[in-house]
């Protein structure tokens, strides 16, 4: 199965990739850098605490993973074949 | 379980296919693994290709018709105010069948890569993630999948690309830092042939404003916004640091903001090209940046016991014009050549892979792109908003100043001498690859496809937020 979502036309994702970005509460001090480069709109604070609100439409940059100081975000490959996927780039 | 390979190349991008093509060759046991259904699929660029990767990229390459889009033959620099060009350096140019980069979508050319790969004997594997590493006393000895299958090799070439985690799992590399980074943005546009052959000719068009226009990133050249021309569509995009001024600022937000300010002020955009064209695609990625001008990265080492890390994986990209596709080919070339050498001697520890970092190291295109100062020179013009010197640094980098005997210009014309005096038949071999490149870019010809499945039209025929292409 597989999404494709407006914001982001030319682009599909196969379902199947999971949590592979993840925070980790206790390292987390709520800076807010995940939120503010992430251009899929993946993150949310929530009681002063970065959480993963939806992995939807993640492209897998980790730009979340290199601007958090305290290593609070765990970024790893969603498994083979799921994901985003395109031709236009 | 228990499968065993000489060499397994981690990533079937744009190096890790010419790794697994020297390796094969030589008539090694090649895996190379990819984690997305078909190769280049994951791959998110502006991609050109400058002529000089071509040139001195392993012969299969030069000598074959890669899925190419357009020749470029000039590069024309906009200077806008208030949404108005005011002046243009378009003194940057080559004759035909000469070009000076090359368009193209990543995925065919990834296809196109892996394709000869396994012409050469290599088995790949896609959609096949590598998690993790097989270490026995702290020696790379092969990778673990997604699936949990342990597939041992003498020899791991890690060609994972920017954001790769195995050099750090083998504790060779640390995370890159975000002030060496940058996030893009980048549109696809359907446009007719003909329009983008009367709006653009064969030229890629940058445009150049000081910060307070805020249509492109405020740190000149690594961050402008540019508009890269195919054969029936183009490719814009923009780029912002992920740190600026020391802070995280709202990058998504200001890209947003950027592209929004760029599509309703700039007259050339509103007027000239909007009108033709239809969004086919929009996408995101991270890219490092500047990479060879930081200490902290030049010093990560990019080789370890039993293992050789390639192209942006290495950060390898260019300092010099943002383009990592060439030092890919060079630095994979040279993995493949090492990974050749170490399997026959039997010995894959650090001290023999050395001569890789040394021959990377002592390949002149490879260090004087890494170290090519220029692109981040434009910043200079910005304290005071000074408009001329932006000019003339600009003229510098993507004007007539490129052909000043120095620097990335001076290796890549001497690297053609040394070539030439070794093998003067090379020229020949060069011209028919200007032609048939030019050929092939006009009449959209290409190597056809072995065996993979394209990934979908996907995004264009969706309606609402959630539409579901089964």
């Amino acid at each position: 199965m597989t999404k494709t979502y407006q914001d982001f036309p030319g682009v599909e994702w196969v379902e199947g990739s999971g949590r592979h970005i993840s925070v980790a509460p206790e390292r987390c001090d709520g800076c807010g850098n995940c939120v503010r480069v992430c251009l899929a709109k993946c993150f949310k604070i929530s009681s002063k605490k970065a959480v993963v609100d939806n992995l939807d439409m993640c492209m897998e940059c980790g730009a979340c993973w290199y601007v958090c100081a305290p290593e609070a975000i765990l970024f790893s490959w969603p498994p083979g074949g799921t994901g985003f996927r395109t031709r236009w780039g | 379980m228990g499968e065993d390979y000489d060499v397994v190349v981690v990533g079937a991008g744009f190096g890790g296919p010419v790794a697994a093509h020297k390796c094969a060759s030589a008539g090694l046991k090649t895996l190379v693994l990819e984690r997305s259904i078909t190769p280049g699929d994951k791959v998110v660029s502006g991609l050109v290709i400058p002529f000089y990767g071509f040139l001195f990229a392993p012969p299969f390459i030069r000598d074959g018709n890669p899925p190419l889009q357009k020749p470029i033959r000039k590069v024309v620099n906009h200077f806008v105010k208030n949404g108005e060009i005011y002046a243009s350096d378009k003194s940057l140019w080559l004759p035909p069948p000469l070009a000076l980069t090359y368009s193209a979508y990543c995925e065919p050319m990834c296809v196109w890569l892996a394709d000869r790969a396994v012409e050469a004997g290599a088995e790949l594997r896609t959609s096949t993630a590598v998690m993790d590493l097989i270490m026995e006393q702290d020696r790379v000895k092969g990778v673990v999948t997604d699936k949990g299958d342990e597939i041992r090799a003498k020899v791991v070439i890690d060609a994972a690309g920017t954001q790769d985690g195995l050099a750090l799992k083998a504790g060779l590399r640390r995370k890159l830092p975000p002030d060496a980074l940058e996030l893009y943005m980048l549109w696809d546009f359907e446009m007719a042939k003909e329009d983008v052959d009367s709006t653009f000719g064969n030229s890629v068009e940058f445009y150049c404003a000081m910060p307070d226009e805020k249509i492109t990133a405020p740190l000149g050249y690594g961050s402008t916004f540019y508009i890269f021309t195919y054969r029936e569509s183009i490719h814009p995009g923009l780029g912002q640091f992920l740190v600026t001024e020391g802070k995280i600022p709202h990058v998504a937000r200001l890209l947003e903001e950027y592209f929004e300010n760029f599509t309703n002020t700039v007259s050339r955009w509103k007027n000239d090209i909007a009108p033709k064209l239809k969004l086919r695609a929009k996408m995101f990625d991270v890219c490092p940046i500047y990479a060879g001008l930081d200490r902290r990265i030049r010093e990560m080492p990019i080789y370890g016991e039993g293992m050789l890390i390639i192209g942006d994986a290495a950060a390898m990209e260019s300092s010099a014009f943002g383009d990592g596709v060439p030092n890919a080919w060079f630095s994979g070339a040279i993995a493949g050549d090492v990974a050749v050498e170490a399997v026959k001697a039997g010995d894959a520890s650090a001290s023999f892979l050395r001569r890789y970092d040394e021959r990377v190291k002592a390949h002149s295109v490879i260090s004087a792109s890494l170290s090519d100062t220029r692109r981040w020179d434009m910043r200079w013009a910005l304290p005071g908003n000074d408009e001329r010197e932006m000019r003339r640094r600009a003229h510098e980098l993507f004007g007539r100043g490129v052909w000043r005997y120095r620097h990335i210009t001076g290796q890549v014309l001497r690297e053609m001498k040394t070539v030439l005096s070794r093998d003067p038949m090379v020229a020949g071999k060069w011209m028919k690859m200007f032609n048939r490149y030019n050929r092939n870019c006009e009449s959209g010809y290409s190597d056809p496809p072995s065996s993979y499945e394209p990934a979908p039209k996907a995004g264009i025929y969706s309606e609402g937020r959630e539409a579901v292409i089964a």
